[in-house]
């Protein structure tokens, strides 16, 4: 099998709260161009990797490497600044602005003004939610806060976008919508998607490649199907038969 | 039942103002103090006017203080000393170079701005985010620093700026004082430039959404210490124009700073904190009734920190939010 790129290289990565070791040299690399899921038992691990790719938690120690550069210690603006953009299992928006300045407020100080506006103006058509462009941010759904968040992780057009449970919340139609659009993103644009989720069918028939934590240790990574027949993976979910 | 409890300190609260309002009204009849005739209205009108007039300045450097709580959570102790430093610098300008009160904001804002930054960055950065107890305890000792280094170089004598001191005849019998008015225009303006600034410009949108959720910002690609720095320059500048403001109606000396801080903080409590509208709304208040408990209850000028202290510590007890603040959690 041909070799694929390589987007983001993990290695060896700890985060220990206390006693508790949320993430404990976990290894894995997260192919270039492609949409890759993260699945793991409840307390796995797999937030708490997601807030360390993104710098929101510090690193006790390990590498990951973008772009040949070792991103762990550097803020959350400065990852995000680099390309990697991301959204939150429970939504992070600003209640108290409205749809277009959530927007707005994730472009760069050095995009000039009107492309910010420009852009905002298509991300918002590409989820649909031009509509509701003067709404504030607190009386949208559940489901449209996520669509925001996710436009909003768009802003900068993004190399790598970390999607943390972009299903949950959301009903049928919007999260086939959502779905479509990070086809879309990834077929027509290249980009490279890293979800964590609990909805197997979102997993098993969206990921070209699945890789699984279980105490903050990847116990497999492999193709969908063959993940749902690996042993250890299976152990992990219901113990020992 | 939580939103009946909101409902009832609302109507606790306004009950609260209207009491405050009345006890000068009420001392002053005791007192005989209150004239029922024209002259008494008219005089009372006019008090009333240089009240909102003086709210304004009051409700400009109130907002540095409620912008630097809203956006770091920091009580900020310094802040009336910084407004007393605007006043020394104003009146450093005025004497040694000659250079017109109002004039004179064009350079020490921008020396305010980058005064803010300074503390900022040296001082608060590290902190930020912290125990409140830490940026707490680093701001009053700078207020004391303030304080005493102006005092070693001013001494604690009181100076004043002689400015526009005849009054603007409104009608035969009500005057307000022309430095009040070109104060009140001042603060006005900076006021609503800040507000346009915040609601506008995307630096100001940036030190909203760090405000609202300083670890989104981050997310967002939003340097937040930048936006740190930027926010206490800006407050520093907003406490330097209400010196500047102040110097030209009243006198100062190093320890006035404490009592504007003191104002100030009434101010945020009862608009709300970290409310912009909340903290003009309650400037003016407070100027108002300050005013009132000069005007009519004997000795009252001596009377008027009590207006301060009462409305922080009562406001605190009915209604933790103010009129404007966001709901405790």
């Amino acid at each position: 099998m041909a070799e694929t790129e390589i987007a983001l290289d993990i290695q060896n990565l700890k985060k220990y709260f206390g006693g508790i070791k949320a993430v404990d040299g976990c290894t894995f690399q997260v192919p270039k161009g492609q949409i890759s899921g993260l699945i793991g038992p409840n307390g796995s691990g797999k937030t708490t990797t997601f807030n360390l790719l993104t710098g929101v938690l510090d690193a006790d120690s390990g590498e990951v490497l973008y772009n040949g550069e070792n991103i762990v210690g550097l803020k959350p603006y400065e990852v995000f600044n680099r390309g990697i953009s991301r959204t939150f299992q429970i939504t992070r928006i600003y209640r108290e602005m409205t749809v277009f300045e959530n927007m707005l407020s994730a472009s760069s100080m050095k995009m000039p003004v009107r492309e910010a506006r420009e852009r905002a103006e298509q991300l918002m058509e590409f989820v649909t939610l031009t509509k509701l462009r003067g709404e504030y941010g607190g009386n949208l759904s559940y489901g449209q806060q996520k669509l925001l968040e996710f436009a909003r992780a768009l802003m900068t057009d993004p190399e790598l976008i970390l999607l943390d449970e972009p299903a949950a919340g959301v009903n049928r139609t919007l999260l086939n919508n959502l779905l479509d659009h990070i086809h879309h993103l990834q077929e027509d644009q290249g980009k490279t998607i890293l979800i964590v989720e609990h909805d197997m069918n979102v997993i098993m028939n969206h990921c070209e490649k699945v890789f699984v934590l279980d105490y903050g240790v990847k116990i497999a990574e492999g193709l969908p199907e063959d993940i749902q027949k690996n042993e250890d993976v299976i152990e992990a979910y219901f113990g020992h038969r | 039942m939580q939103e009946r409890a909101e409902i009832r300190s609302k109507y606790w609260l306004a009950l609260f103002l209207v009491a405050a309002y009345t006890v000068p009204f009420a001392v002053g009849i005791y007192t005989e103090n209150v004239f029922f005739d024209l002259q008494w209205l008219a005089d009372l009108t006019t008090v009333i006017l240089n009240g909102i007039m003086q709210g304004g300045v009051y409700a400009m450097f109130a907002v540095g203080l409620t912008l630097i709580f809203g956006v770091m959570r920091i009580i900020n102790v310094a802040h009336g000393e910084l407004v007393m430093l605007g006043a020394y610098l104003t009146w450093m300008f005025f004497f040694y170079v000659g250079i017109d009160p109002l004039l004179a904001l064009f350079i020490t804002l921008p020396i305010a701005f980058c005064i803010g930054l300074l503390i900022q960055k040296l001082l608060l950065n590290a902190v930020v985010g912290g125990p409140e107890l830490t940026p707490l305890l680093i701001t009053f000792g700078l207020g004391l620093t303030i304080i005493h280094i102006v005092e070693a170089i001013f001494t604690t004598d009181y100076r004043t700026i002689p400015y526009a001191p005849d009054a603007l005849q409104l009608t035969e019998t009500i005057a307000v004082s022309k430095s009040k008015i070109i104060s009140f225009v001042m603060a006005a303006f900076i006021s609503l430039s800040v507000f346009f600034f915040l609601k506008v410009h995307r630096i100001g949108k940036a030190i909203r959404a760090t405000a609202q959720n300083a670890d989104v910002a981050m997310v967002c690609g939003i340097n937040i210490f930048h936006i740190y720095m930027i926010t206490s320059g800006l407050a520093a500048a907003l406490a330097v124009a209400g010196g500047a403001l102040v110097s030209i109606q009243f006198g100062f000396n190093p320890e006035t700073g404490v009592l504007y801080t003191l104002q100030a903080f009434a101010i945020i409590v009862l608009g709300g904190r970290g409310h912009y509208i909340g903290a003009l709304i309650g400037g003016v208040m407070l100027a108002v009734i300050e005013s009132l408990i000069s005007f009519m209850i004997p000795n009252g000028t001596a009377m008027v920190e009590i207006a301060s202290y009462g409305m922080m510590v009562f406001v605190l007890l009915i209604r933790p939010r103010g009129l404007m603040g966001p709901k405790e959690n």
